[in-house]
């Protein structure tokens, strides 16, 4: 099949930001300078959460990315992997520096673990093309 | 939105026989891709607007008379609902054309239980209205509404009302049906009815979380005094989420962020997990406007209204969220249409999408579909139906690019000694150094992640380096990229340890240059390098092949 875009997944060492008051900020490297066509993504795989419990995005500077909130999922089991556009403006010298905060039920805000968010991944898309 | 047969052969690479093709002799010529379609007969509004508002009289009404219908009745208000829980499918492919077929029998039901013959199910556009609408509090219309409370007013009283029925209804289903019921984790009727409860056996408790049921006053979590959602569901639903989740190019692609659908899996029926990946509207917009509306996040760990589990139907936003779905599919297919692209899966996945068997259907009479299949559903020509504007309707569409040199598909390399080899035709070459394209041309690189004790998790993609080169900078002729693992290595993954990266290649490689000097075709040796300053193993090459992209 051929592809409408070009996909190329790099995946980048959590840069330990610390435990800085906000949650730990994770930071992903871009492969290289954006062309206008690019569209940067975060694929973020989860694991088992709680029921109603989500996963908050955002930059290290507060700008909000988007909420992860599992619908259907079946207790115990991971939730899946969701596609987190990245707006440019998130974007800061090649880098986009991350925060992933839960809330479980009845508790304070705080990151996610290594068993909620298993992994990260930041993906270019080149979009347009298409099949001949 | 109609589909002309053109349209359909150009979804279709395979030669697919016409018999096969989903609307057979329904095809017509329809308009072109953009706006929408005056040879529907209904039209479907956006709630916001006098037409969408008319029609929610139509639909208290509907609902109404479903309230009264004994629960045998496959249009009793609950029975309804039932079809989603035991049949919907939720993160994969099959996610928008069974909804599609769910919400539009629904909508013929309406327009004959309300009388009004020209009832279209008018769509929650929540994008530029992020609050539900002010109607959708009046009366039946919301969930809390008193008229519910003979049958929601306790688990007792919905016991004792639906699952006598539904227990009859079970024990009625054909082998067919309930093969696929026990694929989907219901092998028996309580299993099903402990997703009602929430009971589960593994705790021996119930988990108010997982409780499908929802009482009356809890059924929906937003109010008329607090219609609005919140900060992150308005972010979820913004221009932003929605137009990026427009812009795949591909109904499927296992790369998720080109894929308008969600994963593609075996059955439909295939619930959720850690394997499936969400497209952008099913896990942003979809996923948190159902959550959000019966209280995650609020009232955490519930239980939550009706709309953050499977009975979600039972509430009448239900159909107004997934009209706006539907009608971003619609949008997203026209979108394809201009551009010249595939609006469904293609290849040999087209047949396999297109046959999968739906059936749990209830029709507009009240009597069982039958066997159906969700290519019977795949355009709105069905249900005879297009969209007024909404968002997204006035989105530019991009012009379809030419990808470069298609006719040699994927070139594979050999591998020997931990690296590949391949030999690339001049006439590619050239065409890659002229394309317009940044990177014209893909490697697709396997290779092994290191295990224990190794440190190193990034890699460089040397092309044509002499031997004796061991480390390279980005500017080097022989650096085609770094490949990089992300988190360590965890020893109880049950995954494998091969990856493949899609690796631009250069137009700067020296491998180019010198073919296009020489006019021969060009002869490429690849191996990977650890990236960074610490002394490390060079890790094998396990396989190569190279793609244009596009």
């Amino acid at each position: 099949m051929q592809r409408g875009a070009i996909a190329f997944a790099l995946a980048l060492l959590i840069a330990q930001g610390g435990c800085a008051a906000g949650g730990r900020v994770r930071t992903l490297s871009l492969p290289h300078a954006l062309d206008v066509a690019d569209s940067v993504y975060l694929e973020v795989r989860l694991g088992a959460l709680a029921g109603g419990q989500e996963i908050e995005l955002s930059t290290d500077n507060g700008r909000r990315l988007g909420v992860i909130s599992p619908h259907g999922i079946r207790p115990g089991r991971d939730a899946g992997t969701y596609t987190v556009p990245v707006p440019t403006e998130a974007i800061r010298g090649g880098r986009v520096r991350i925060r992933l905060i839960t809330t479980p039920a009845g508790g304070t805000a705080r990151d996610a673990n290594a068993d909620e968010v298993r992994e990260v991944r930041l993906v270019v898309n080149n979009a347009g093309g298409g099949s001949d | 939105m109609r589909y002309t047969r053109r349209d359909f052969m150009t979804t279709a690479a395979t030669a697919v026989a016409g018999s096969m093709l989903p609307l057979g002799s329904l095809l017509a010529a329809g308009p072109g891709a953009q706006g929408s379609d005056p040879t529907a007969r209904y039209r479907r509004h956006d709630v916001a607007t006098p037409e969408g508002q008319r029609m929610l009289v139509s639909y208290a009404r509907g609902i109404e008379a479903m309230l009264k219908l004994p629960a045998e009745h496959p249009h009793n208000w609950f029975r309804n609902a039932f079809t989603h829980f035991l049949d919907c499918p939720h993160g994969n492919w099959w996610f928008y054309v069974w909804h599609r077929g769910y919400v539009g029998y629904f909508e013929r039901s309406i327009r004959k239980l309300s009388g009004d013959a020209s009832f279209a199910m008018p769509f929650w556009d929540w994008t530029r209205h992020p609050e539900i609408p002010a109607a959708m509090f009046d009366g039946v219309l919301t969930p809390t509404d008193g008229a519910y409370s003979p049958f929601t007013g306790n688990l007792l009283k919905f016991t004792e009302f639906v699952k006598p029925s539904l227990l009859k209804y079970w024990n009625s289903l054909s082998s067919d049906q309930r093969a696929q019921l026990n694929s989907r984790g219901y092998p028996t009727f309580d299993d099903a009815w402990n997703d009602v409860t929430g009971y589960s056996l593994a705790q021996k408790a119930g988990l108010s979380g997982n409780q499908s049921y929802a009482i009356t006053c809890g059924a929906r979590y937003l109010s008329r005094s607090n219609p609005k959602l919140d900060e992150k569901t308005a972010y979820d639903v913004s221009p932003a989420i929605v137009s990026s989740g427009l812009t795949p190019t591909l109904f499927y692609d296992p790369s998720i962020s080109n894929s308008f659908a969600s994963s593609k899996t075996a059955t439909h029926l295939v619930q959720p997990d850690g394997s499936t990946n969400f497209s952008i509207l099913e896990g942003f917009p979809h996923n948190k406007v159902h959550n959000y509306i019966g209280g995650v996040g609020a009232i955490d760990p519930g239980p939550y209204g009706n709309m953050t589990n499977f009975l979600s139907p039972v509430d009448p936003i239900f159909y107004l969220h997934h009209s706006n779905m539907d009608r971003l599919w619609d949008l997203w297919t026209k979108k394809q249409l201009a551009a010249g692209l595939p609006i469904l899966p293609t290849g040999d996945d087209l047949a396999t999408f297109l046959a999968e068997p739906f059936l749990f259907y209830v029709d507009g009479d009240g009597g069982f579909v039958g066997p159906a299949k969700a290519g019977d559903y795949v355009s709105t020509r069905v249900f005879d139906y297009d969209y007024g504007p909404g968002f997204g309707s006035d989105l530019p569409v991009a012009p379809k690019r030419k990808s470069g040199a298609t006719k040699y598909g994927v070139i594979k390399g050999g591998v020997e000694a931990g690296a590949a080899s391949l030999l690339l035709p001049n006439t590619l070459v050239e065409q890659h150094l002229a394309s317009a394209q940044p990177a014209s041309l893909i490697a697709e690189v396997t290779l092994d992640r290191p295990e224990g004790v190794a440190v190193t998790r990034e890699f460089d993609v040397l092309v044509n380096a002499p031997a004796d080169v061991e480390r390279v900078d980005a500017n080097s002729p022989y650096y085609a990229g770094t490949l990089a693992f992300f988190g360590p290595t965890m020893p109880n993954m049950a995954m494998s340890h091969s990856a493949t990266f899609a690796v631009p290649l250069p137009k700067t490689l020296r491998a180019f240059s010198n073919a296009k000097l020489l006019g021969a075709n060009a002869q490429l040796n690849i191996r990977l390098a650890p990236s960074g300053k610490q002394p490390a193993d060079p890790v094998p090459v396990r396989g190569v092949s190279i793609k244009p992209a596009g």
